[in-house]
């Protein structure tokens, strides 16, 4: 579904990727992994068009991505979930998430879709007036998941959804992405807690200072003897 | 009592004007980060326009507003495309804006120098010196219609803010750009819109003021300023915000005949804005987001 092909992308004069490629097939639960820095949020910002990609290519079904301006991604089902949330604070939960449906395709059916977020997280539905930047941070990430839910994305991104968050929570957002993939939808996921996503995910890309050092299932890379050493304190 | 009640709706019926007036500059300074200089320039210009509608057509002042509505959006977004679109978004950008903003300003006021000269102008319509009794005052006509004009405005806009997806997008882009495009929004388009939205309430504010006050083509200078008060006293958050600055600098200038000679209440909202300043940065009610 999503190709990307050996791309290139620059911060100023800062080389953040270096060829990167890498896969993720329609109902996969890919997860890309690293250390902070390692290029893993510039790769899903490059997917989603918010920074420009200097050399190689992104293909979504097979058509040339990198050509489509990236307020029109959302509208062919490309969906990100950004690093920090990245809410309206000002405006109420409810808003937040209307907005998410704001391309065509989804605005037809925003009613439907805004019924099954609030299935999927009922406290949304309990604070849909209240301000979304008065919401805890579990909170505010079940209403980033849903604003992105919101333009019926096919390939879902998730930035980091689980950081800053108490334990609990994040056990219940990892429940929250397995029933995601498990309802047929394709997820790239990038997360610092290596144990956690690979416990969820099919197969997993491991990236170290823009190249991708290592892929494999995430059964292989959870026995790996360099991910154990260097990501898992074994 | 009958004099304080009389000034009360004095300042009041004031504010409706001043509210209208400062809003297109709060509505593009929250959304894009600049201070638009042009904007004393199209209140003139509006002005002038009215003014022309009225002596070669005898279009009435309130009855070109939609004129003035649709010809001021597309001066914004003329100006936009032309102009603003290539200045850098947020602090690299400010120097820039204003210098670009202010020498647009000073192009509207010498082209009108240029076709209407320096001399006085007032639109003299039929029902200039009527006026209807409020409360044991003497109210005029025209300053009433101002007010309602203004208040209609005032909730139209806001509707269009809460009710409608536009209205949404530019609260959300306000806070937020970057998310914006994320969830799909044309945040340029936006901007686009936003400035030519910004310099309609401009044009209203302009038409409006034709019918209130004789002008020139210097006109536009103290209204700038004035709705720069308004927007430091009462923050960006809302129309409530807006609506309280307008509020407190009406009060302020019309009770500070009992204080200052009359040439000097103009000087009040200066005063004003220094102290609210040095004592609450933040403004009066705090709130510098658009919600």
């Amino acid at each position: 579904m999503l190709e990307i092909r050996d791309i290139d992308v620059f911060y100023g004069d800062a080389q953040a990727l270096h060829g990167v490629s890498l896969t993720v097939d329609e109902g996969e639960l890919v997860t890309l992994l690293g250390a902070n820095g390692a290029g893993k949020t510039t790769t899903l910002r490059a997917v989603a068009g918010v920074r420009p990609v200097t050399r190689g290519e992104l293909r979504f079904d097979g058509a040339p991505l990198h050509t489509i301006p990236a307020h029109r991604r959302p509208g062919m089902g490309i969906a990100l979930v950004p690093e920090g949330r990245d809410l309206w604070p000002q405006l109420t939960v409810r808003e937040n998430l209307e907005l998410g449906a704001y391309s065509r395709p989804a605005r037809a059916r925003r009613a439907t879709t805004l019924a099954e977020v609030y299935a999927r997280f009922p406290v949304l539905e309990k604070r849909s007036r209240q301000l979304a930047g008065s919401m805890s941070g579990g909170e505010q990430q079940m209403v980033a998941i849903g604003r992105a839910l919101m333009s019926r994305p096919r390939l879902l991104m998730m930035d980091e959804p689980s950081l800053g968050l108490a334990p609990v929570v994040v056990t219940a957002m990892f429940a929250a992405i397995r029933q995601l993939h498990a309802a047929g939808l394709t997820i790239l996921l990038v997360e610092q807690n290596l144990a956690r996503a690979l416990e969820v995910a099919d197969r997993g890309y491991v990236i170290e200072t823009g190249h991708v050092a290592l892929t494999g299932t995430a059964d292989a890379l959870l026995t790996d003897p360099a991910v154990r050493t260097a990501y898992l304190g074994l | 009592m009958g004099e304080f009640t009389t000034l009360a709706i004095s300042a009041v019926l004031l504010a409706g004007f001043y509210a209208a007036m400062a809003y297109g500059l709060g509505l593009i300074y929250g959304v894009l980060r600049i201070v638009n200089l042009a904007h004393g320039g199209i209140i003139m210009a509006a002005a002038y326009l009215a003014w022309q509608l009225f002596e070669r057509f005898r279009i009435d002042p309130f009855l070109a507003i939609p004129i003035a509505l649709v010809v001021f959006f597309g001066v914004g977004v003329v100006i936009y495309l032309g102009l603003v679109r290539f200045i850098p978004r947020g602090p690299a950008g400010a120097v820039q804006s204003l210098l670009l903003l202010f020498g647009v300003w000073l192009i509207i006021r010498n082209a009108a120098y240029l076709l209407f000269t320096g001399n006085e102008q007032v639109i003299q319509t039929s029902y200039a010196t009527s006026s209807v009794t409020i409360l044991g005052g003497g109210f005029s006509v025209t300053r009433i219609a101002v007010f309602g004009v203004a208040i209609v405005a005032l909730l139209g806009l806001h509707l269009l803010l809460t009710r409608t997806y536009l209205g949404k997008a530019i609260r959300a882009v306000a806070q937020n750009p970057d998310s914006c495009t994320l969830a799909g929004i044309n945040v340029e388009r936006v901007y686009l819109l936003t400035f030519g939205l910004g310099t309609a309430l401009a044009g209203l504010a302009g038409v409006l003021a034709s019918t209130l006050f004789a002008f020139t083509p210097s006109f536009g200078a103290g209204e700038l300023l004035k709705s720069f008060v308004i927007i430091v006293l009462g923050g960006l958050g809302s129309i409530i915000g807006i609506a309280l600055g307008a509020l407190v600098l009406a009060f302020a200038e019309v009770f500070a005949v009992y204080v200052v000679p009359p040439y000097l209440t103009s000087a009040v909202g200066f005063v004003l804005l220094v102290v609210v300043l040095v004592l609450r940065p933040g403004g009066l009610f705090g709130q510098r987001v658009l919600r």
